[in-house]
């Protein structure tokens, strides 16, 4: 198979609820998070309606990733704690948790790991809303969930190949869909009305260069990927460290110690979140 | 930190989390030291296992890890970022060994 038209493979990603193979509650969430006068409340009242998508955002706002005194029992506690956009982002995360485990064992150790560390070098680089980097780093692969969804077995062919030729993935995506998941997931992120920044981070988090609105905010993504990929945690779709942007690196200025707390911190939490979305 | 089954609990231990009931409760803060008599009534309680200070030991040795951390680096650039990520984490795989 050659190159796919990018035209129309940006037409079937955008039109997510008509590809048979996307799980109804990712279309649901997918058509009410899309609208962007979306409320709390509609929100709260189509989480309420799924007691199992109830369980697993109150079981990750409670779990040790975020470490809130006391319990959250509700969605609106959640999003009056976390603000709109991150619920939005965590809403989607949980519902793709499953479905990327099962598209691509590993990807969900990766994604949290990715979550994890960017959230902590925005902390350290004092960064006002470090949730919303941390929404970026879970979602920043889902452009893989949706090409396996969409194309299984061209994808799963992408995957073989990158491991075959000892190439990245995203090249060997480029190679075939003629676009990578970044842009995938960034189309997305746009349709689903992600606050800017945020979309800047998920499409351009392998050439965090080109990012104009967010360029500190996508060089965390960017280095958190490759952090985490140097630590070999979780799988996403190559067993190689890319380059880190050089711009990337010199914007964040990370010194020797903060690496060493940033891979303390990611050893601890993804051995506990492993734990706790064991099921 | 690593997840320490009950009956291996020793005095001098530190939580790492809190313990928590089912509804949420804290039963011993997050930082608590154990003793002989808290270990028992962490057994009462019917809990199997929980998380103590420190960091875990892989199960795997250590100069597997190493070769695949290699592995993993074969197609990066020599640029000093790089050699300074690598560095870092070559020292943190090493730091778990003790």
């Amino acid at each position: 198979m050659g190159n796919m038209d990018p035209k129309a493979l940006r037409m079937r990603v955008e039109n997510i609820s008509t590809i048979p193979t996307i799980p109804s509650v990712l279309k649901q969430l997918s058509t009410i998070i899309e609208n962007p006068k979306v409320s709390l409340n509609e929100i709260s009242h189509f989480v309420s309606q799924d007691p199992a998508l109830t369980t697993k955002i109150l079981q990750m706002v409670n779990s040790a990733l975020y470490g809130f005194p006391g319990r959250i029992s509700s969605v609106n506690h959640a999003v009056m704690l976390l603000g709109l956009n991150v619920v939005k982002g965590l809403l989607l995360s949980v519902s793709v948790f499953e479905i990327m485990h099962k598209a691509m064992i590993g990807l969900r150790e990766h994604s949290i790991g990715v979550a994890i560390v960017s959230r902590e070098i925005a902390r350290k680089k004092g960064l006002k809303e470090p949730e919303e980097v941390f929404v970026a780093g879970l979602l920043h692969d889902v452009g893989k969930v949706i090409l396996t969804l969409a194309w299984p077995e061209e994808y799963d062919r992408t995957v073989r190949e990158a491991e075959s030729a000892g190439i990245a993935i995203f090249d060997a995506e480029r190679n075939r869909f003629s676009e990578t998941h970044a842009a995938v997931a960034g189309w997305l992120s746009e349709k689903w009305h992600f606050p800017k920044k945020l979309c800047e981070c998920i499409a351009n988090h392998h050439r965090p260069q080109t990012s104009a609105l967010a360029p500190f905010e996508t060089a965390m993504v960017h280095t958190a990927d490759v952090i985490v990929k140097a630590r070999g945690i979780g799988y996403s779709g190559d067993r190689l460290v890319p380059d880190v942007s050089a711009r990337a690196w010199e914007t964040l200025a990370l010194s020797e110690a903060d690496l060493r707390e940033i891979l303390k911190e990611l050893e601890d939490s993804v051995e506990q979140a492993t734990e706790e979305f064991r099921a | 930190m690593p997840k320490i089954p009950v009956e291996q609990l020793k005095p001098g231990m530190k939580l790492a989390r809190p313990l928590e009931n089912s509804s949420g409760m804290v039963l011993m803060a997050e930082g608590t030291e154990l003793t002989e008599a808290r270990i028992s009534k962490i057994e009462n309680m019917g809990i199997d296992s929980v998380f103590i200070d420190g960091p875990s030991r892989p199960a795997r040795p250590k100069e597997e890890l190493l070769s695949e951390l290699e592995a993993r680096f074969r197609k990066a650039g020599n640029s000093p970022p790089m050699a300074a990520i690598k560095k870092a984490v070559r020292e943190h795989i090493e730091a778990m060994y003790g």
